[in-house]
């Protein structure tokens, strides 16, 4: 039974929660684009030379949470900066990209860091909802995207960490994920034999669960943000 | 609060979500960076006055009626029905708001609370629980808009009256033509306030740089925006802008009101004609020789506050500090003038309900 399960979980329930991913965006995007634009501007002075640029800029730096709250900033970039890795350190799992390779580096990239700074970040982000006044203006939601990724950042830097320096008898190797990871994409799916004779199967399951509850909230949760966020700041610089 | 209402407010609410209210309603992560940024909640320091407590209370219902996740799961987001206990939460929220729009530009996201309180007043209208004198108010605006005629001679009698300050004040003995009125072919539509000061000098700068200008017969300030309620906005608006086309003039020049200048200048699309501050025509004058002031005539030192409207909205800055300085010898306020407080007490008075507009004030 509990091959099944693992095996719904990795090869299945990837490909439902990729699918959920992409058309919630989709979705929410048309019901952006059908829902009418206001007459005037919204925008709040000054708006910077270039306008697009700055609301570009506002995105990727938030000046303005660095004019409020420089700790929290720095917490922010470190967030985002770190998902960013993690999120071409993925893509080099399912297959090699000599443009990612520029500056050689073993797979998964960032030795170990990335994961580490993005627990650290997310304990950050959490333990901050339980202080007044955060706690008050917290909802449910909050924490259990917290929970979340926290859950999938610790599984999957276990595998990363454990892997890289031979943690505990880890024995599933970069290889291995790349052959399970490129055969979703090849529509050939399978998990590999290396992660299904592995011991660690269950933390790679986990991690990967973990990974598709996030693909299927992040559309219709407030993690839409980080699509969105683009379009507010270009309003309030229009 | 029976089925019926619900279903008739939240048929008003879906009007009502347009791109920017979509992205504000979806993309807000609650990181409380906005928290203490609010004046008012700086005055009366609860949840409910800060800018992520007020729009929380908007997104609450918004997420029970046009989220899967509120309709299935409410207590994931804490999602509200619409009944008598979130239609209070909701004029809390949207009166005690004064649109400074200071929380904008905190935001990482740049959220704007002003633009959310929008739905709260629209749902509160529609309930019929909108700040009675508000709703007079806006409706005594629009009957003048509607029946301009029968107010026309009453008004021009006031206006006489004025014209003698103004003679005063440009020590002349005739006082005929100093404010004029319905001047076809005029340069200038001038619209001031129901205070006689807000006629009077900007009557005084106009006659001395001879400019070719008109009074309008309405005043500058909106009811149906302090209200929230757009289709009153548009109708008080068009008002002058009608009387603007009529006459055919090149440019509208708008008291010294945040909100009177920003509605024309920004909320309602394009225009035929220019639309300015007075703030801004003054200046003009000055630079181009048309008035002068006595340079450095006043020795005392001040803090210019600049009103949140004026600088946030309509990116008015220098014009202000040159008008200043060069009477005066100010010190200015401070290097990060865009997230000066606002100086909001008159209009957060007017706004809030009477009594947290009391404890603010």
């Amino acid at each position: 039974m509990w091959d099944s399960i693992y095996f719904f979980i990795m090869v299945p329930m990837v490909y439902i929660a990729f699918a959920t991913l992409v058309i919630g965006i989709a979705f929410k995007f048309t019901i952006i684009f059908i829902s009418p634009t206001i007459k005037g501007t919204i925008a709040v002075f000054p708006k910077g030379s270039v306008p697009k640029l700055c609301a570009v800029r506002d995105s990727f730096f938030m000046p303005s949470a660095f004019m409020k709250d420089k700790p929290f900033w720095v917490v922010i970039i470190a967030f985002h900066a770190a998902f960013l890795l993690l999120i071409i350190g993925h893509l080099e799992l399912i297959r090699e990209f000599a443009v990612i390779q520029v500056i050689p580096h073993e797979v998964f990239l960032g030795a170990g860091w990335v994961g580490i700074v993005l627990i650290v970040t997310t304990i950050y982000f959490l333990f901050r909802r339980f202080k007044t006044p955060w706690r008050e203006i917290s909802v449910p939601e909050d924490f259990i995207i917290l929970l979340l990724l926290f859950l999938t950042f610790i599984f999957g830097s276990h595998m990363s960490l454990a892997s890289r320096y031979g943690i505990a008898g880890f024995d599933i190797q970069v290889s291995e994920y790349r052959e399970y990871l490129s055969s979703l994409f090849t529509t050939s799916p399978h998990v590999s034999r290396g992660i299904l004779a592995s011991p660690h199967y269950v933390i790679v399951a986990l991690h990967v669960f973990f990974a598709n509850l996030f693909m299927m909230m992040f559309p219709f949760s407030k993690m839409i943000h980080s699509v969105f966020m683009f379009a507010a700041q270009f309003i309030k610089r229009k | 609060m029976d089925i019926e209402k619900r279903k008739q407010l939240t048929a008003l609410m879906k009007t009502r979500l347009n791109r920017p209210m979509r992205y504000y309603l979806d993309l807000c992560t609650r990181c409380g960076l906005c928290y203490d940024t609010c004046h008012v909640y700086q005055g009366i320091p609860k949840k409910e006055y800060s800018p992520v407590g007020r729009a929380e209370v908007v997104r609450r219902i918004y997420k029970k009626y046009f989220r899967p996740s509120g309709r299935l799961i409410p207590s994931w987001g804490d999602a509200k029905v619409i009944d008598d206990n979130s239609m209070n939460e909701l004029l809390e929220a949207a009166f005690s708001c004064t649109g400074c729009r200071r929380c904008m530009v905190h935001c990482p996201f740049g959220i704007d609370t002003q633009h959310l309180m929008s739905m709260a007043k629209v749902l509160l209208i529609g309930n019929e629980t909108a700040p009675e004198e508000l709703v007079m108010l806006a409706d005594s605006s629009v009957e003048k808009g509607k029946s301009i005629d029968e107010f026309k001679d009453g008004y021009r009698e006031v206006i006489r009256d004025l014209e003698k300050e103004v003679a005063k004040h440009l020590g002349v003995t005739e006082t005929d033509g100093l404010i004029p009125m319905e001047k076809k072919g005029a340069d200038i539509l001038f619209v001031g306030l129901a205070g006689a000061h807000s006629i009077v000098h900007p009557a005084v700068i106009f006659n001395k740089a001879k400019a070719n200008w008109s009074l309008s017969f309405f005043e500058a300030v909106n009811f149906g925006a302090f209200l929230g309620d757009p289709e009153k906005m548009q109708f008080i608006a068009n008002r002058v802008v009608n009387e603007a086309k009529a006459l055919g003039v090149k440019e509208v020049v708008i008291v010294e009101c945040g909100t009177a200048y920003r509605i024309p200048k920004f909320l309602i699309g394009p225009l035929p004609f220019k639309v300015s501050s007075i703030v801004e025509v003054i200046h003009r004058y000055i630079k181009e020789g048309k008035i002068k002031v006595k340079e450095k005539s006043i020795a005392d030192s001040l803090t210019y506050h600049d009103p949140c409207h004026l600088l946030r909205g309509q990116g008015i800055r220098e014009q202000p500090r040159e008008l200043l300085w060069a009477v005066l010898r100010p010190e200015n306020s401070g290097r990060v003038w865009e997230v000066h407080w606002p100086c909001h007490p008159g209009a957060a008075a007017r706004r809030t309900p009477p009594l947290a507009g009391e404890e603010q004030a």
